[in-house]
């Protein structure tokens, strides 16, 4: 088995089952460069073509080179703090509304199906649950998007959609600026790069900064000052949601 | 196309792995005779692939063997063509996930078909091959 494999495994089943398609997962890549060409620190600033992206060598058949997120050098830091000490240090922190975290097992013949992770369904329903707030409020999102298959399957997972709706989002182009809920504008895992130990923190980087509307060219509309965090370990074997807010 | 210059280095790695199988020995001795057995605990029932001689359900260590049968169905698939370094050896190849008629979920090479045609849902078989060095291992192919 290869790490492709296994998310290859459940693009297979997301198609067989839902319709989702190989030009719907290059969609998420062609999303994922346009938005890390925005993003000064991104590790990919150009942006692709949906034709370069089908064409791309074919790693674990439906994935091929673009669906995957590459190896990445890079680091990340939070500074968190009592909500006392918080407001000592600055006038605009973002707070943890919400934590959820979930494991699922590591042997993927024992899990129930092929479309969607259990953790990240767990993990957000606790998340969601702790800090009072829906899918529908959430203004921006980053999404564990090591391949173009897992951004599909955390909409769904995550609740912006339902079951089998991922590839309708991308299509739609719901999750890009101006959109029903804009996912990965910092370029996500596969443009911004994935610096394993670091990728987690990074996306809460990301969301501290929407949140505060200082995300450069690639900001998203602040709404409800909501944000979503969606972290994943392995193929689902573990996954983290945060909530934050602006207020 | 003009490849950019790049420095080569070439290592070997030799893989290798004792596993014991004391308890667990009669699974590989089936499959040499052609047939697909697993645990089942003798206190709570729980059967499990692969063989467990420790229930993970009870944490009992009392076991008996069953007949999983050899019929299957195709639940999903990928056909890996970047190859692992330790399948270096080998050419692309189906891994897939297969239903047994219990609702046990096996992982395994799916062989003799082409993965244009290999379709969720198509009837599999278990059968068992021999490997290079000796050891017995099993994998799909069309019912």
């Amino acid at each position: 088995m290869t790490f492709p494999a296994y998310y290859a495994l459940y693009a297979v089943s997301h198609m067989n089952r839902f319709g989702t398609t190989e030009e719907d997962m290059s969609r998420v890549a062609v999303k994922a460069h346009h938005y890390g060409a925005m993003n000064p620190l991104a590790q990919f600033q150009k942006e692709i073509t949906l034709e370069k992206a089908l064409a791309s060598q074919v790693v674990s058949w439906p994935l091929k080179l673009y669906d995957a997120c590459p190896l990445t050098d890079g680091s990340a830091a939070v500074i968190l703090a009592s909500e006392e000490v918080a407001k000592k240090l600055t006038d605009t922190p973002v707070w943890i509304r919400g934590v959820g975290y979930s494991s699922g097992s590591a042997n993927l013949s024992r899990r129930g199906d092929y479309v969607g992770l259990r953790a990240s369904v767990e993990a957000a329903k606790r998340a969601y649950g702790m800090s009072g707030v829906d899918p529908g409020m959430v203004d921006v999102a980053t999404c564990h998007d090591c391949f173009t298959i897992a951004e599909l399957m955390a909409y769904e997972d995550l609740g912006f959609c339902k079951k089998g709706e991922g590839a309708k989002m991308i299509r739609e182009g719901q999750t890009e600026v101006g959109g029903r809920i804009p996912v990965n504008l910092d370029g996500g895992l596969k443009a911004k790069g994935h610096p394993i130990g670091a990728t987690g923190v990074s996306m809460t980087v990301e969301i501290t900064k929407q949140l505060r509307n200082e995300a450069g060219r690639h900001q998203a509309p602040i709404r409800n000052g909501i944000g979503l965090v969606h972290n994943v370990g392995g193929t689902g074997h573990y996954a983290f949601v945060t909530i934050l807010s602006r207020d | 196309m003009q490849e950019d210059p790049i420095l080569h280095s070439r290592r070997s790695l030799t893989l290798k792995f004792d596993i014991p199988i004391s308890r667990t020995h009669e699974f590989w001795d089936a499959l040499r005779q052609g047939r697909f057995v697993t645990t089942k605990c003798a206190k709570c029932g729980q059967v499990s692939f692969p063989p467990q001689s420790d229930c993970p359900k009870c944490m009992n260590g009392e076991f008996a063997w069953v007949d999983l049968g050899r019929d299957a169905t195709l639940v999903t698939f990928t056909h890996v063509e970047i190859i692992p370094t330790s399948f270096a050896g080998n050419d692309s190849y189906i891994v897939a996930i297969c239903e047994l008629a219990n609702g046990l979920k096996v992982l395994a090479w799916l062989e003799g078909i082409d993965y244009e045609k290999a379709k969720p849902g198509m009837r599999v078989r278990v059968e068992g091959r021999t490997s290079k060095e000796g050891n017995p291992y099993y994998v799909f192919v069309p019912a």
